[in-house]
């Protein structure tokens, strides 16, 4: 692993380790709120779920940035980076569509609606990544 | 982040991300595509690594960058380059004429 690969690495565990404190504060904090009746259960529960939107898309915008190292793979048309853009693109989007459903829309509908989007992100990604890598087999790659 | 803001108000830049956003590729095909010197992009391709927004990967002679922009920058670029920024007030209606002649 090159000094460069391993600065990338702790600059990564340094992120996840930053939002995993602020879930935990934050889930602290509203369970406190909830406690004490500043915050109505429904309240508490839709500011948790905003913020777990707000993290997924956090993660999402970050995602063509993280795997960029994949690029260095050899696969013609730039299908890898396609895939990662497309991937980041859609889990930015779920995300932040997440959160906005949990702020605004009613509770019944979010808690299905939500699920949706970020399962159709899912099964965007997951499709898109495996037709990009069947393409990118070396056989394929080669007949190309 | 200001870095990045740098980085994308010259439209020199934005065609080199624009281009890196189909595929990987070399320091001469960018050069293909953009008409300017060598030691002009080579400042530009500068740029762009400090902001990070591209990688690099020397093999023997050949250098070659792919985009390593986030999704917010990549929406940046977008609309530093519908909005124009950096280009001159003439250039401005230039290449508003010519998005206008292409659709």
């Amino acid at each position: 692993m090159t000094g460069r690969n391993l600065s990338h690495a702790a600059r990564e565990i340094a992120f996840g380790l930053g939002v995993a404190a602020l879930v935990l504060v934050a889930a602290a904090a509203l369970r406190y709120a909830e406690a004490a009746e500043i915050l109505g259960g429904d309240g508490a529960r839709r500011a948790m779920q905003i913020l777990v939107g707000l993290v997924l898309a956090a993660y999402g915008d970050r995602m063509p940035k993280a795997y960029a190292s994949a690029l260095q793979r050899p696969c013609r048309g730039g299908r890898i980076q396609s895939v990662i853009r497309v991937g980041g693109w859609s889990m930015t989007l779920a995300g932040l569509g997440y959160a906005a459903l949990w702020a605004l829309a009613p509770l019944a509908f979010a808690d299905v609606a939500s699920m949706a989007l970020v399962g159709s992100a899912c099964a965007v990604l997951i499709g898109y990544g495996g037709w990009a890598l069947a393409i990118c087999r070396p056989s394929a790659d080669q007949s190309l | 982040m200001s870095l990045v803001f740098k980085a994308l108000a010259d439209p020199t830049r934005r065609r080199v991300l624009q281009l890196l956003k189909e595929r990987p590729m070399t320091a001469g095909e960018i050069a293909e595509h953009v008409d300017i010197a060598k030691p002009t992009l080579s400042a530009h391709f500068a740029i762009l690594r400090e902001a990070g927004l591209v990688g690099s990967e020397k093999s023997g002679k050949t250098v070659t960058y792919w985009l390593n922009a986030s999704v917010l920058e990549e929406a940046l670029l977008a609309f530093a380059d519908t909005v124009g920024v950096g280009l001159k007030p003439g250039r401005q209606r230039v290449a508003a004429a010519k998005k206008e002649a292409a659709s």
